[in-house]
């Protein structure tokens, strides 16, 4: 197909709009499809997106969240019988099948092993390099995956002490804090 | 542990080519190539097959939930049953596990399993490419709530246990044993004429490329593929008819690990350092094929290396070697082609690709064409028995492992 040059325009605002891409990058990715000629046979590509909205209940996690977001405070949970520590917390020990008590942490913990990530997907893709940690809280028995903060990223090793720091806005969400090295 | 009521043979198998994209093909085109080649290597028709088994990891990638439905019907095998099995990265191994459960317990006689993925239609409309797109895909595969927003990528944690390997076994894999890992597999994809890297890497051409999750490097990493696969399995009644080349299928094992590496953390703080379900896997596979010292019972082996240093975890937990000491089977020539234990002759996933959901089935396939002598130019020498290793999920949270051995 070869399509005239305002129709054309068209065809990429149109698309564009029903996929939220801006007419140029449209341009861009399809002129040779849309003003180009390509033959019958060839293969057709269709732009599209698929998009869920949610209004997500953390459920039985939820305290997790608010002492975070209104408190700047960490919590984890303790098995009413073992007396393990989880933090990420559950509200059910899947060990002793027990339910669990809220416990405060301090927000310190130790690195178990950490990485530097240098490529990644469309929503971080803007933030790279970063540190990405597989950390212990003090006090818990458990990792927690979390980013830490620091000028030299090579720096971040097993073993070093993190502290959380809390953001000023606070959502209700795992990225409103991140760890970065205890001095 | 139970055991199989009866063998169960594998007796034909094909697989696509594997490539960044098949533009003029959709995933149950894909998928339709592979069965008809199959059906054709096994001399049968697709009235002789009784059951179905669809290995197909991401609704996403496919842009449709419940792709399987799509196939079975493109496959023309209505009305027979069709089960779809998807669990990460060792989807194509759990698919085959499916149909050897089907044909051991006595359900069916002949069992088709096919496993396909697109991933390339995937698109960043901002950068103007496929990779952070489809790894975007991936991105809801990690915990939502509490692993998703730290932005970790498949890449991030299979080098989280690495690091934490390193940290505990002197510094053990080396980033030099991890680069000639990539250069063996993407070498031995050079004889592949299905691979999507075939490729004469030089270490230090592995070690220059660019950084993509430390210690992980671009050759380290292997690529998405779109590819399909497919396997028939057959009783040994009907295998016997079949063919005079049938393949069993000695041992299998399977094992699901905790998805969160803090889980299996409070088991055993050394657990992060480790692959626990694929010790677990190899090990059931091993008992069950009577295997009691794999380096010298096992002529081959098919290992996931989505990434170079998880191939070198993975002979230890596959019993190669002492933990701590896999990279010096590289090291030493003893995983090359040619050398005593020769892994992912087929090039794995790094050279010959990783069509997620057909990934397990296609290592299946190389396996089987080996112990035919079918192999061509990296035909492994007296293959007489190897090993398939799939993984997948949260730091190998998911393995499925067979022991196949060439038939009488």
């Amino acid at each position: 197909m070869k399509m005239e040059k305002s129709k054309a325009q068209k065809w990429y605002e149109r698309n564009g709009g029903r996929i939220g891409v801006a007419a140029e990058k449209m341009r861009k990715f399809f002129q040779p499809e849309v003003e180009g000629w390509k033959a019958i046979g060839d293969p057709l590509e269709y732009p599209d997106k698929i998009e869920i909205f949610y209004k997500y209940t953390y459920g039985g996690q939820s305290r997790f969240f608010r002492e975070l977001r209104e408190n700047k405070a960490l919590y984890g949970s303790k098995c009413l019988k073992c007396g393990k520590v989880f933090c990420p917390p559950r509200q059910d020990c899947n060990r002793c099948y027990e339910k669990t008590e809220w416990q405060r942490l301090s927000g310190e913990g130790i690195v178990v092993t950490c990485c530097s990530v240098h490529f990644t997907n469309s929503s971080f893709i803007k933030k790279i390099p970063f540190i990405c940690a597989l950390i212990r809280l003090d006090g818990t028995d458990f990792l927690m995956i979390s980013n830490i903060e620091m000028e030299d990223i090579s720096q971040a090793k097993p073993g070093m002490r993190v502290r959380a720091v809390f953001r000023e806005e606070r959502d209700g969400a795992i990225t409103d804090f991140y760890f970065e090295p205890c001095l | 542990m139970g055991k199989p009521m009866r063998k169960v043979a594998i007796v034909g198998g094909a697989t696509t080519k594997m490539k960044p994209r098949h533009i003029d093909k959709t995933y149950f085109e894909l998928a339709f190539d592979a069965v008809k080649e199959a059906l054709n290597h096994a001399r049968l028709s697709k009235e002789d097959i009784e059951s179905c088994v669809y290995g197909i990891y991401n609704d996403l990638f496919e842009r449709q939930f419940m792709p399987d439905f799509f196939v079975h019907d493109y496959l023309g095998m209505g009305l027979k049953p069709g089960v779809r099995v998807t669990t990460g990265g060792a989807t194509g191994g759990s698919a085959v596990r499916e149909g050897f459960c089907q044909v051991a317990s006595g359900l069916h006689d002949i069992v088709l399993v096919t496993g396909c993925e697109k991933c390339s239609d995937c698109f960043n409309y901002e950068v103007g490419k496929e990779s952070p797109e489809l790894l975007q895909v991936l991105r809801y595969a990690a915990d939502m709530t509490w692993e998703s927003p730290t932005g970790r990528t498949a890449a991030t944690v299979f080098a989280l246990p690495i690091v934490a390997h390193q940290e505990l076994y002197g510094g053990q894999p080396t980033e030099e044993q991890m680069a000639k890992v990539s250069v063996k597999n993407h070498g031995n994809a050079t004889k592949n004429p299905k691979a999507h890297s075939p490729m004469n890497l030089t270490v230090d051409q592995v070690l220059k490329s660019p950084m993509i999750c430390y210690p992980f490097k671009f050759y380290d990493n292997c690529l998405y593929s779109e590819g399909a696969a497919a396997l028939i399995l057959a009783s040994e009644e009907k295998a016997r008819e079949i063919t005079d080349k049938p393949v069993w299928v000695s041992g299998i094992g399977a094992s699901l690990d905790y998805a969160s590496m803090g889980n299996r953390y409070m088991d055993d703080p050394r657990a992060v350092a480790e692959f626990r379900s694929s010790i677990v896997a190899a090990k059931v596979a091993y008992e069950m094929a009577g295997i009691k010292n794999p380096r010298q019972e096992i002529d081959f082996a098919e290992l996931h290396d989505a990434f170079t240093g998880t191939e070198i975890m993975a002979y230890e937990d596959c019993g190669f070697c002492p933990k701590g000491e896999g990279g010096r089977l590289v090291d030493e020539g003893i995983v090359w082609l040619g050398g005593e234990l020769p892994v992912n002759p087929s090039g794995g996933l790094l050279g010959m690709g990783h069509p997620v959901g057909a990934t397990g089935i296609m290592q299946t396939v190389e396996a089987m064409l080996q112990l035919r002598e079918e192999a061509g130019e990296r035909q492994v020498k007296n293959a007489r028995r190897g090993l398939v290793q799939s993984i997948g999920a949260v730091g190998c949270a998911w393995t499925v492992a067979f022991v196949l051995e060439r038939g009488e």
